[in-house]
């Protein structure tokens, strides 16, 4: 399994994944899956949130609630009071942190990212200290 | 080929396809999000939600210049 931000997981469901990316299984943690919810259900007035509002009901439907054969959305559950360890160890990290690095790091202990802006300073340092590898997909 | 590797190809196959729902003119659009130009809009607009839900954590992206 390999943990994969926003980007990669709708990369997948439109068939469009980098070639760089190892060949396994995906799953994005669920807060990253709730920040995409966020973004199809409350848009904003920019260029992006009137593109996302032509999207086909169909397609929605896909981004709502992914197959699991192509992206997972992953449990939280068994790990969370190990997030919530982390997040009180690094001074608060919040959620999307904390389970991103716990995902990872019963995942392979890789967190796989498209886009350098979706990387977070905190997820970087804690990383680092966790043995938890960030990799970025051409 | 053994049947485990049969099955596991088509797993793969079915991962690197995508989403049978995804229509053409929905990878378009998710396309432009993902990977171009509207990619970094997209980068500013997931931060922005983190910063104003303080449960996901406020401080962790680049500012959204949006």
């Amino acid at each position: 399994m390999i943990v994969v931000d926003e980007y990669l997981a709708v990369r997948s469901l439109v068939g469009d994944l980098p070639a760089d990316l190892p060949d396994d299984f995906l799953g994005v943690p669920i807060s990253a899956h709730w920040r995409l919810l966020q973004r199809i259900h409350a848009p904003g007035n920019g260029q992006l949130s009137q593109l996302l509002a032509l999207l086909p009901e169909n397609d929605r439907e896909a981004l709502r609630s992914p197959h699991p054969h192509v992206v997972e959305i992953l449990d939280p559950r068994p790990y969370l009071d190990e997030a919530a360890q982390i997040s009180a160890r690094f001074g608060g990290t919040g959620w999307l942190v904390a389970e991103a690095i716990t995902a990872a790091l019963h995942h392979g202990r890789e967190l796989w990212y498209r886009n350098e802006r979706n990387i977070g300073a905190r997820t970087r340092i804690i990383a680092a200290e966790l043995g938890v590898r960030i990799l970025v997909a051409r | 080929m053994t049947t485990g590797d049969n099955l596991l190809d088509e797993f793969r196959r079915a991962r690197r396809t995508g989403d049978p729902r995804i229509t053409p003119e929905g990878r378009e659009i998710l396309r432009r999000i993902t990977s171009g130009d509207l990619a970094d809009e997209f980068a500013d607009s997931l931060a922005m939600i983190s910063q104003n839900d303080p449960a996901l954590g406020s401080d962790d992206q680049v500012t959204p210049t949006a």
